[in-house]
Protein backbone atom coordinates (compact mmCIF):
# COMPACT_ATOMS: atom_id res chain seq x y z
CA UNK A 1 0.00 0.00 0.00
CA UNK A 2 1.38 3.60 -1.09
CA UNK A 3 1.59 6.40 1.38
CA UNK A 4 0.86 10.16 0.53
CA UNK A 5 1.50 12.78 2.68
CA UNK A 6 -0.40 16.34 1.95
CA UNK A 7 1.02 19.65 2.66
CA UNK A 8 -1.46 22.29 2.24
CA UNK A 9 0.03 25.82 1.97
CA UNK A 10 -0.48 29.33 1.34
CA UNK A 11 2.00 31.43 -0.66
CA UNK A 12 2.37 33.51 -2.81
CA UNK A 13 5.27 32.55 -4.81
CA UNK A 14 3.95 29.07 -6.43
CA UNK A 15 7.02 29.17 -8.91
CA UNK A 16 9.17 29.35 -6.27
CA UNK A 17 7.43 26.48 -4.88
CA UNK A 18 8.16 24.83 -8.18
CA UNK A 19 11.63 25.79 -8.36
CA UNK A 20 11.99 23.89 -4.35
CA UNK A 21 10.04 20.53 -5.61
CA UNK A 22 12.51 20.60 -8.91
CA UNK A 23 15.51 20.82 -6.96
CA UNK A 24 14.04 18.18 -4.61
CA UNK A 25 13.31 16.19 -7.17
CA UNK A 26 16.44 16.08 -9.56
CA UNK A 27 18.11 15.18 -5.80
CA UNK A 28 16.32 12.05 -5.30
CA UNK A 29 16.71 11.23 -9.14
CA UNK A 30 20.41 10.76 -8.43
CA UNK A 31 20.31 8.89 -5.13
CA UNK A 32 19.49 5.62 -3.94
CA UNK A 33 16.46 3.95 -4.82
CA UNK A 34 14.09 5.03 -1.20
CA UNK A 35 10.44 5.73 -0.19
CA UNK A 36 9.86 9.01 -2.19
CA UNK A 37 8.35 8.39 -5.23
CA UNK A 38 6.74 11.39 -6.82
CA UNK A 39 4.97 14.97 -5.82
CA UNK A 40 2.25 16.92 -7.66
CA UNK A 41 1.73 20.21 -6.30
CA UNK A 42 -1.87 21.58 -7.12
CA UNK A 43 -3.46 25.25 -7.08
CA UNK A 44 -6.93 25.47 -5.34
CA UNK A 45 -9.01 26.99 -7.61
CA UNK A 46 -11.64 28.15 -5.19
CA UNK A 47 -8.93 30.10 -2.56
CA UNK A 48 -6.53 31.54 -5.12
CA UNK A 49 -2.80 31.55 -2.90
CA UNK A 50 -3.83 27.98 -1.58
CA UNK A 51 -1.70 24.82 -2.55
CA UNK A 52 -1.64 21.12 -1.84
CA UNK A 53 1.56 19.49 -2.15
CA UNK A 54 0.98 15.45 -2.48
CA UNK A 55 4.25 13.64 -1.66
CA UNK A 56 3.92 10.01 -2.54
CA UNK A 57 5.77 6.82 -1.29
CA UNK A 58 6.36 3.34 -1.80
CA UNK A 59 8.04 0.29 -0.31
CA UNK A 60 11.30 -0.13 -0.98
CA UNK A 61 12.89 -3.57 0.13
CA UNK A 62 9.47 -4.99 1.33
CA UNK A 63 11.02 -4.84 5.22
CA UNK A 64 9.23 -0.99 5.99
CA UNK A 65 5.68 0.39 4.84
CA UNK A 66 4.88 3.04 2.83
CA UNK A 67 4.33 5.01 5.80
CA UNK A 68 7.36 3.91 7.45
CA UNK A 69 9.63 4.82 4.26
CA UNK A 70 7.72 8.21 4.47
CA UNK A 71 8.73 8.56 8.38
CA UNK A 72 12.30 7.70 7.81
CA UNK A 73 12.11 10.07 5.14
CA UNK A 74 10.93 12.85 7.68
CA UNK A 75 14.34 12.19 9.37
CA UNK A 76 16.73 12.83 6.63
CA UNK A 77 18.66 15.67 6.89
CA UNK A 78 17.90 16.86 3.47
CA UNK A 79 13.93 16.77 4.10
CA UNK A 80 14.87 18.85 7.32
CA UNK A 81 16.50 21.18 5.00
CA UNK A 82 14.10 21.10 2.36
CA UNK A 83 11.37 21.92 5.17
CA UNK A 84 12.76 24.98 6.18
CA UNK A 85 13.44 26.22 2.67
CA UNK A 86 9.58 25.75 2.36
CA UNK A 87 8.78 27.39 5.54
CA UNK A 88 10.95 30.23 3.87
CA UNK A 89 8.09 30.33 1.16
CA UNK A 90 4.94 29.80 2.76
CA UNK A 91 2.53 32.32 4.87
CA UNK A 92 1.75 30.70 8.37
CA UNK A 93 2.06 26.89 9.23
CA UNK A 94 1.85 24.12 6.72
CA UNK A 95 -1.19 21.87 7.39
CA UNK A 96 0.10 18.19 6.78
CA UNK A 97 -2.28 15.28 6.55
CA UNK A 98 -1.50 11.42 5.75
CA UNK A 99 -3.31 8.87 3.83
CA UNK A 100 -2.79 5.41 2.84
CA UNK A 101 -3.75 5.06 -0.60
CA UNK A 102 -6.81 2.55 -0.87
CA UNK A 103 -6.72 2.73 -5.03
CA UNK A 104 -4.94 3.86 -7.79
CA UNK A 105 -5.86 4.04 -11.50
CA UNK A 106 -3.23 1.90 -13.13
CA UNK A 107 -0.80 -1.07 -13.26
CA UNK A 108 1.17 -0.06 -10.01
CA UNK A 109 -1.85 -0.23 -7.70
CA UNK A 110 -2.71 -3.45 -5.61
CA UNK A 111 -6.02 -3.92 -7.56
CA UNK A 112 -4.91 -3.23 -11.66
CA UNK A 113 -6.72 -1.32 -14.05
CA UNK A 114 -4.33 -1.22 -17.21
CA UNK B 1 28.77 -10.41 -26.73
CA UNK B 2 31.94 -12.58 -27.66
CA UNK B 3 32.33 -15.60 -29.43
CA UNK B 4 34.47 -17.18 -26.88
CA UNK B 5 31.03 -18.38 -24.60
CA UNK B 6 31.14 -21.75 -23.93
CA UNK B 7 27.90 -24.11 -24.08
CA UNK B 8 27.92 -24.59 -20.50
CA UNK B 9 28.68 -20.43 -19.96
CA UNK B 10 25.41 -19.88 -21.71
CA UNK B 11 23.58 -22.11 -19.50
CA UNK B 12 24.88 -20.46 -16.48
CA UNK B 13 24.23 -16.79 -17.81
CA UNK B 14 20.66 -18.10 -18.72
CA UNK B 15 19.94 -19.77 -14.87
CA UNK B 16 21.03 -16.76 -13.38
CA UNK B 17 19.19 -14.25 -15.99
CA UNK B 18 15.92 -16.47 -15.47
CA UNK B 19 16.42 -16.88 -11.75
CA UNK B 20 16.72 -12.95 -11.63
CA UNK B 21 14.10 -11.76 -13.58
CA UNK B 22 11.36 -14.77 -13.22
CA UNK B 23 8.24 -13.13 -11.63
CA UNK B 24 5.73 -15.18 -8.72
CA UNK B 25 4.78 -17.35 -11.95
CA UNK B 26 7.26 -17.95 -13.45
CA UNK B 27 9.37 -16.37 -16.71
CA UNK B 28 6.32 -15.52 -19.02
CA UNK B 29 6.31 -16.02 -22.50
CA UNK B 30 7.63 -12.73 -24.13
CA UNK B 31 10.58 -12.94 -21.62
CA UNK B 32 11.60 -17.17 -22.67
CA UNK B 33 11.53 -16.05 -26.02
CA UNK B 34 13.55 -12.68 -25.96
CA UNK B 35 15.79 -14.28 -24.09
CA UNK B 36 16.84 -17.14 -25.81
CA UNK B 37 16.91 -15.01 -29.24
CA UNK B 38 18.93 -13.00 -27.41
CA UNK B 39 21.46 -15.25 -25.90
CA UNK B 40 21.49 -17.52 -29.40
CA UNK B 41 22.53 -13.74 -31.22
CA UNK B 42 25.34 -12.92 -28.36
CA UNK B 43 26.06 -15.73 -26.76
CA UNK B 44 26.42 -17.88 -29.81
CA UNK B 45 24.57 -20.64 -28.09
CA UNK B 46 20.35 -20.65 -27.77
CA UNK B 47 19.37 -21.48 -24.49
CA UNK B 48 15.19 -21.95 -23.00
CA UNK B 49 15.52 -19.88 -20.44
CA UNK B 50 12.38 -21.65 -19.02
CA UNK B 51 13.49 -24.85 -18.65
CA UNK B 52 16.64 -24.11 -17.00
CA UNK B 53 17.48 -24.59 -13.21
CA UNK B 54 17.65 -21.92 -10.77
CA UNK B 55 21.27 -20.22 -9.81
CA UNK B 56 21.28 -18.14 -6.97
CA UNK B 57 23.43 -14.41 -7.53
CA UNK B 58 26.19 -15.75 -5.23
CA UNK B 59 26.91 -18.62 -7.09
CA UNK B 60 26.40 -16.76 -10.62
CA UNK B 61 29.18 -14.30 -9.02
CA UNK B 62 31.25 -17.41 -8.74
CA UNK B 63 30.93 -18.99 -12.09
CA UNK B 64 31.99 -15.62 -13.52
CA UNK B 65 34.25 -14.64 -11.77
CA UNK B 66 36.88 -15.12 -14.74
CA UNK B 67 34.92 -12.76 -16.74
CA UNK B 68 35.63 -9.09 -16.87
CA UNK B 69 33.61 -6.47 -15.11
CA UNK B 70 32.60 -5.19 -18.38
CA UNK B 71 31.55 -8.77 -19.94
CA UNK B 72 29.29 -8.77 -16.21
CA UNK B 73 27.92 -5.13 -16.55
CA UNK B 74 26.34 -6.65 -20.44
CA UNK B 75 25.17 -9.51 -18.64
CA UNK B 76 23.38 -7.53 -16.16
CA UNK B 77 21.75 -5.33 -19.06
CA UNK B 78 20.05 -8.61 -20.44
CA UNK B 79 18.78 -9.21 -17.10
CA UNK B 80 17.27 -5.56 -16.91
CA UNK B 81 16.00 -5.83 -20.46
CA UNK B 82 14.49 -9.24 -19.30
CA UNK B 83 12.49 -7.10 -16.27
CA UNK B 84 12.18 -4.10 -18.15
CA UNK B 85 9.64 -5.35 -20.64
CA UNK B 86 7.36 -6.84 -17.63
CA UNK B 87 4.29 -4.46 -16.72
CA UNK B 88 4.27 -3.87 -14.08
CA UNK B 89 7.84 -4.93 -12.77
CA UNK B 90 6.70 -6.82 -9.57
CA UNK B 91 8.91 -4.86 -6.97
CA UNK B 92 10.77 -8.54 -5.50
CA UNK B 93 11.92 -9.41 -9.41
CA UNK B 94 13.40 -5.22 -9.26
CA UNK B 95 15.22 -6.23 -6.10
CA UNK B 96 16.37 -9.62 -7.17
CA UNK B 97 17.93 -7.92 -10.00
CA UNK B 98 19.56 -5.31 -7.81
CA UNK B 99 20.97 -8.51 -6.22
CA UNK B 100 22.40 -10.14 -8.15
CA UNK B 101 23.78 -6.84 -10.25
CA UNK B 102 25.95 -6.52 -6.43
CA UNK B 103 26.65 -10.43 -6.39
CA UNK B 104 28.21 -9.20 -9.91
CA UNK B 105 30.37 -6.08 -8.25
CA UNK B 106 28.08 -3.99 -11.40
CA UNK B 107 26.90 -1.01 -10.05
CA UNK B 108 24.48 -0.27 -12.62
CA UNK B 109 22.10 2.71 -13.25
CA UNK B 110 19.47 0.99 -15.11
CA UNK B 111 19.06 -1.18 -12.27
CA UNK B 112 18.00 1.74 -10.14
CA UNK B 113 15.57 3.11 -13.39
CA UNK B 114 13.99 -0.47 -13.59
CA UNK B 115 13.48 -0.64 -9.02
CA UNK B 116 11.82 2.66 -9.85
CA UNK B 117 9.49 1.70 -12.19
CA UNK B 118 8.42 -1.43 -10.00
CA UNK B 119 7.58 1.35 -7.37
CA UNK B 120 5.14 2.99 -9.64
CA UNK B 121 7.94 6.05 -9.56
CA UNK B 122 7.62 6.85 -12.89
CA UNK B 123 8.38 10.75 -13.32
CA UNK B 124 11.72 9.68 -11.10
CA UNK B 125 12.79 7.33 -13.11
CA UNK B 126 12.66 9.24 -16.46
CA UNK B 127 14.92 11.87 -14.67
CA UNK B 128 16.71 9.37 -13.69
CA UNK B 129 17.42 7.58 -16.97
CA UNK B 130 17.41 11.29 -18.57
CA UNK B 131 20.54 12.45 -16.07
CA UNK B 132 22.36 9.18 -15.57
CA UNK B 133 21.69 7.76 -19.11
CA UNK B 134 22.18 11.11 -21.25
CA UNK B 135 22.43 14.25 -19.74
CA UNK B 136 25.56 13.21 -17.50
CA UNK B 137 27.44 12.65 -20.47
CA UNK B 138 26.62 15.39 -22.61
CA UNK B 139 29.47 17.59 -21.34
CA UNK B 140 31.89 15.89 -22.10
CA UNK B 141 30.44 14.53 -25.01
CA UNK B 142 32.10 14.97 -28.56
CA UNK B 143 30.26 17.18 -30.80
CA UNK B 144 32.49 18.53 -33.26
CA UNK B 145 31.03 16.03 -35.53
CA UNK B 146 27.33 17.48 -35.64
CA UNK B 147 28.87 20.65 -37.98
CA UNK B 148 26.46 23.01 -35.73
CA UNK B 149 27.49 25.65 -33.18
CA UNK B 150 23.99 25.31 -31.71
CA UNK B 151 24.76 24.17 -28.03
CA UNK B 152 21.97 21.47 -27.19
CA UNK B 153 20.90 21.54 -23.59
CA UNK B 154 21.58 17.47 -23.83
CA UNK B 155 21.05 14.49 -26.57
CA UNK B 156 17.13 14.47 -26.18
CA UNK B 157 16.88 18.65 -26.92
CA UNK B 158 14.99 19.32 -29.72
CA UNK B 159 16.16 20.64 -32.65
CA UNK B 160 16.50 24.21 -33.84
CA UNK B 161 16.59 26.31 -36.68
CA UNK B 162 20.12 26.84 -37.82
CA UNK B 163 20.96 27.72 -41.01
CA UNK B 164 24.58 26.57 -41.48
CA UNK B 165 22.60 22.96 -40.32
CA UNK B 166 20.54 23.12 -43.17
CA UNK B 167 22.64 23.96 -45.64
CA UNK B 168 25.54 21.18 -44.55
CA UNK B 169 22.65 18.55 -44.93
CA UNK B 170 20.78 19.86 -48.15
CA UNK B 171 23.85 19.32 -49.93
CA UNK B 172 23.42 15.50 -49.97
CA UNK B 173 21.17 15.68 -52.27
CA UNK B 174 23.85 16.71 -54.84
CA UNK B 175 25.86 14.14 -53.82
CA UNK B 176 26.05 10.59 -56.23
CA UNK B 177 23.01 8.51 -56.19
CA UNK B 178 24.27 5.17 -54.02
CA UNK B 179 26.42 7.42 -51.68
CA UNK B 180 25.74 7.38 -47.89
CA UNK B 181 25.17 11.43 -48.17
CA UNK B 182 22.52 10.90 -51.15
CA UNK B 183 21.00 8.12 -49.31
CA UNK B 184 19.94 9.65 -45.94
CA UNK B 185 18.88 12.75 -48.41
CA UNK B 186 16.62 10.15 -49.75
CA UNK B 187 15.45 8.61 -46.96
CA UNK B 188 14.45 11.69 -45.77
CA UNK B 189 12.37 13.19 -48.83
CA UNK B 190 10.72 9.66 -49.09
CA UNK B 191 9.21 10.12 -45.90
CA UNK B 192 8.46 14.27 -45.70
CA UNK B 193 11.68 14.05 -43.19
CA UNK B 194 12.03 17.90 -42.41
CA UNK B 195 16.19 18.39 -42.55
CA UNK B 196 17.95 19.03 -39.43
CA UNK B 197 18.22 22.73 -39.16
CA UNK B 198 15.53 23.22 -40.63
CA UNK B 199 11.84 24.06 -39.17
CA UNK B 200 10.55 21.33 -37.25
CA UNK B 201 13.96 19.03 -38.54
CA UNK B 202 15.59 16.74 -35.54
CA UNK B 203 18.06 18.13 -33.40
CA UNK B 204 21.77 17.67 -35.23
CA UNK B 205 22.75 15.37 -32.24
CA UNK B 206 19.40 12.88 -32.70
CA UNK B 207 19.72 13.33 -36.88
CA UNK B 208 22.87 11.07 -35.97
CA UNK B 209 20.58 7.99 -35.75
CA UNK B 210 19.65 8.54 -39.09
CA UNK B 211 22.76 7.67 -40.40
CA UNK B 212 22.44 4.58 -38.88
CA UNK B 213 19.37 3.66 -40.34
CA UNK B 214 21.04 3.82 -43.63
CA UNK B 215 23.61 1.41 -42.99
CA UNK B 216 22.58 -0.92 -40.77
CA UNK B 217 19.18 -1.01 -42.93
CA UNK B 218 16.55 -0.58 -40.99
CA UNK B 219 13.35 1.20 -41.40
CA UNK B 220 11.65 4.17 -39.92
CA UNK B 221 8.68 2.83 -38.45
CA UNK B 222 8.68 1.95 -34.45
CA UNK B 223 9.74 -1.63 -35.30
CA UNK B 224 12.89 -0.13 -36.97
CA UNK B 225 13.65 2.16 -34.12
CA UNK B 226 13.61 -0.21 -31.79
CA UNK B 227 16.49 -1.85 -34.33
CA UNK B 228 18.35 1.29 -34.59
CA UNK B 229 18.39 2.30 -30.88
CA UNK B 230 18.86 -1.80 -29.64
CA UNK B 231 22.12 -1.77 -32.49
CA UNK B 232 23.43 1.73 -31.29
CA UNK B 233 22.90 1.29 -27.35
CA UNK B 234 25.20 -2.21 -27.47
CA UNK B 235 27.66 -0.92 -30.01
CA UNK B 236 28.17 1.95 -27.38
CA UNK B 237 31.39 0.84 -25.81
CA UNK B 238 29.97 2.86 -22.79
CA UNK B 239 27.49 0.76 -20.48
CA UNK B 240 25.19 3.94 -20.83
CA UNK B 241 24.49 2.83 -24.38
CA UNK B 242 21.41 0.94 -22.69
CA UNK B 243 19.65 4.18 -21.97
CA UNK B 244 18.63 4.07 -25.57
CA UNK B 245 17.27 0.27 -25.45
CA UNK B 246 15.72 1.40 -21.67
CA UNK B 247 13.74 4.15 -23.43
CA UNK B 248 12.70 3.03 -26.32
CA UNK B 249 11.09 -0.01 -24.99
CA UNK B 250 9.26 2.36 -22.32
CA UNK B 251 8.48 4.70 -25.08
CA UNK B 252 7.01 1.37 -27.27
CA UNK B 253 6.32 -1.50 -25.18
CA UNK B 254 5.83 -0.47 -21.52
CA UNK B 255 4.72 3.09 -21.48
CA UNK B 256 6.86 3.81 -18.61
CA UNK B 257 8.11 6.12 -20.43
CA UNK B 258 5.28 8.54 -21.55
CA UNK B 259 7.75 11.29 -24.53
CA UNK B 260 11.19 11.11 -24.21
CA UNK B 261 11.40 14.31 -26.91
CA UNK B 262 12.26 13.37 -29.71
CA UNK B 263 9.75 10.66 -29.59
CA UNK B 264 6.51 10.41 -27.75
CA UNK B 265 5.16 6.87 -26.62
CA UNK B 266 2.74 4.89 -29.03
CA UNK B 267 1.51 1.80 -26.82
CA UNK B 268 -1.22 0.68 -29.90
CA UNK B 269 0.45 -2.08 -30.73
CA UNK B 270 2.77 -4.25 -28.32
CA UNK B 271 6.14 -4.26 -30.49
CA UNK B 272 7.94 -7.27 -28.13
CA UNK B 273 4.79 -9.84 -28.18
CA UNK B 274 5.73 -10.95 -31.52
CA UNK B 275 8.30 -13.83 -31.56
CA UNK B 276 9.67 -12.28 -34.73
CA UNK B 277 10.65 -9.07 -33.24
CA UNK B 278 12.02 -11.24 -30.54
CA UNK B 279 14.99 -12.19 -33.41
CA UNK B 280 14.96 -8.78 -35.33
CA UNK B 281 15.92 -6.77 -31.52
CA UNK B 282 18.29 -9.84 -30.57
CA UNK B 283 20.24 -9.53 -34.06
CA UNK B 284 20.18 -5.85 -33.57
CA UNK B 285 22.17 -5.88 -30.24
CA UNK B 286 24.58 -8.66 -32.10
CA UNK B 287 25.30 -6.71 -34.72
CA UNK B 288 25.94 -3.51 -32.25
CA UNK B 289 28.12 -5.63 -30.15
CA UNK B 290 30.21 -7.01 -33.43
CA UNK B 291 30.57 -2.91 -34.18
CA UNK B 292 31.73 -2.21 -30.50
CA UNK B 293 34.14 -4.69 -30.57
CA UNK B 294 35.73 -3.65 -34.06
CA UNK B 295 35.51 0.02 -33.71
CA UNK B 296 34.64 1.05 -30.31
CA UNK B 297 33.32 4.38 -30.52
CA UNK B 298 29.54 5.43 -29.84
CA UNK B 299 28.07 5.67 -33.06
CA UNK B 300 26.16 8.99 -32.24
CA UNK B 301 29.85 10.48 -31.70
CA UNK B 302 30.93 9.32 -35.24
CA UNK B 303 31.23 12.17 -37.74
CA UNK B 304 29.03 10.41 -40.46
CA UNK B 305 29.69 13.40 -42.64
CA UNK B 306 33.40 11.81 -43.05
CA UNK B 307 31.57 9.01 -44.98
CA UNK B 308 29.18 11.32 -47.06
CA UNK B 309 30.83 10.87 -49.98
CA UNK B 310 31.57 6.94 -49.32
CA UNK B 311 29.22 4.44 -51.60
CA UNK B 312 27.05 3.00 -48.17
CA UNK B 313 28.64 0.00 -48.54
CA UNK B 314 31.61 1.41 -48.65
CA UNK B 315 30.82 3.46 -44.99
CA UNK B 316 29.34 0.14 -43.60
CA UNK B 317 32.76 -1.93 -44.15
CA UNK B 318 34.60 1.24 -43.24
CA UNK B 319 32.33 1.35 -39.73
CA UNK B 320 32.53 -2.61 -39.34
CA UNK B 321 28.35 -3.15 -40.06
CA UNK B 322 28.23 -5.98 -40.37
CA UNK B 323 25.21 -8.01 -42.25
CA UNK B 324 21.80 -8.92 -40.41
CA UNK B 325 21.16 -11.97 -40.07
CA UNK B 326 19.12 -14.33 -42.11
CA UNK B 327 17.05 -15.35 -39.45
CA UNK B 328 16.28 -11.60 -38.91
CA UNK B 329 15.20 -10.98 -42.47
CA UNK B 330 13.40 -13.72 -42.40
CA UNK B 331 11.71 -12.39 -39.50
CA UNK B 332 10.75 -9.41 -41.74
CA UNK B 333 13.23 -7.02 -40.68
CA UNK B 334 13.08 -4.24 -43.30
CA UNK B 335 14.85 -1.98 -45.04
CA UNK B 336 15.71 1.78 -44.51
CA UNK B 337 14.06 2.07 -48.07
CA UNK B 338 11.47 -1.01 -47.92
CA UNK B 339 7.82 0.35 -47.62
CA UNK B 340 7.51 -2.49 -44.90
CA UNK B 341 10.26 -0.08 -43.25
CA UNK B 342 7.82 2.57 -43.12
CA UNK B 343 5.07 3.73 -40.44
CA UNK B 344 1.73 3.65 -42.14
CA UNK B 345 1.84 8.11 -42.36
CA UNK B 346 5.45 7.93 -43.92
CA UNK B 347 3.82 4.96 -46.61
CA UNK B 348 0.92 7.40 -47.34
CA UNK B 349 3.67 10.01 -48.21
CA UNK B 350 5.60 8.00 -50.06
CA UNK B 351 2.80 6.90 -51.91
CA UNK B 352 1.93 10.89 -52.35
CA UNK B 353 5.10 11.32 -53.84
CA UNK B 354 5.37 12.20 -58.02
CA UNK B 355 7.47 9.35 -59.94
CA UNK B 356 11.19 11.36 -59.29
CA UNK B 357 10.57 11.30 -55.85
CA UNK B 358 9.49 14.50 -55.50
CA UNK B 359 6.60 16.25 -53.74
CA UNK B 360 3.89 16.35 -56.62
CA UNK B 361 3.77 20.66 -56.45
CA UNK B 362 8.10 20.78 -56.87
CA UNK B 363 7.52 17.29 -59.41
CA UNK B 364 8.39 18.96 -63.38
CA UNK B 365 6.81 15.18 -64.42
Amino acid sequence: MKFCQAIRVKSDEPDRLVDLLVEWDLGQAGDDVMGYIGTRLLADRDHPGSYMILAEFAEVDGDRTAAEEAELNNQRERTEQWVRALRELVDGEPEWVHYDEYYRTGITGDRRTG
Amino acid sequence: MTGEVTADEAITIARGIATAIAPGSGLDAVQRSLLGEVSAALLGHMVDHGTVESLSPEEMASLLASRSPMFRHRIVHLMVLGELILRPIPPEVARRVAHYADALGVDDKFVRVARRYAQGAFGLAWVDLHRSGFAAHWESARRDQLKTDVRLADQLSPGVVDPVLETRWSAFESMPVGTLGRSLWEMYRGRGFAIPGSVGGASAYLAQHDFVHVLADYGTNLNGELEVFALIGFADPDPKGFAWLTTLVGLFETGYVADAGFFTGDLRERRLDSPAMHVRLADALARGAAIREAVGVDLLDVDFHDFATCSVDEARVALSFPPKSDRAVASGSSGAFELDGMSAIQQAYAASLAGDGRPRHESSS
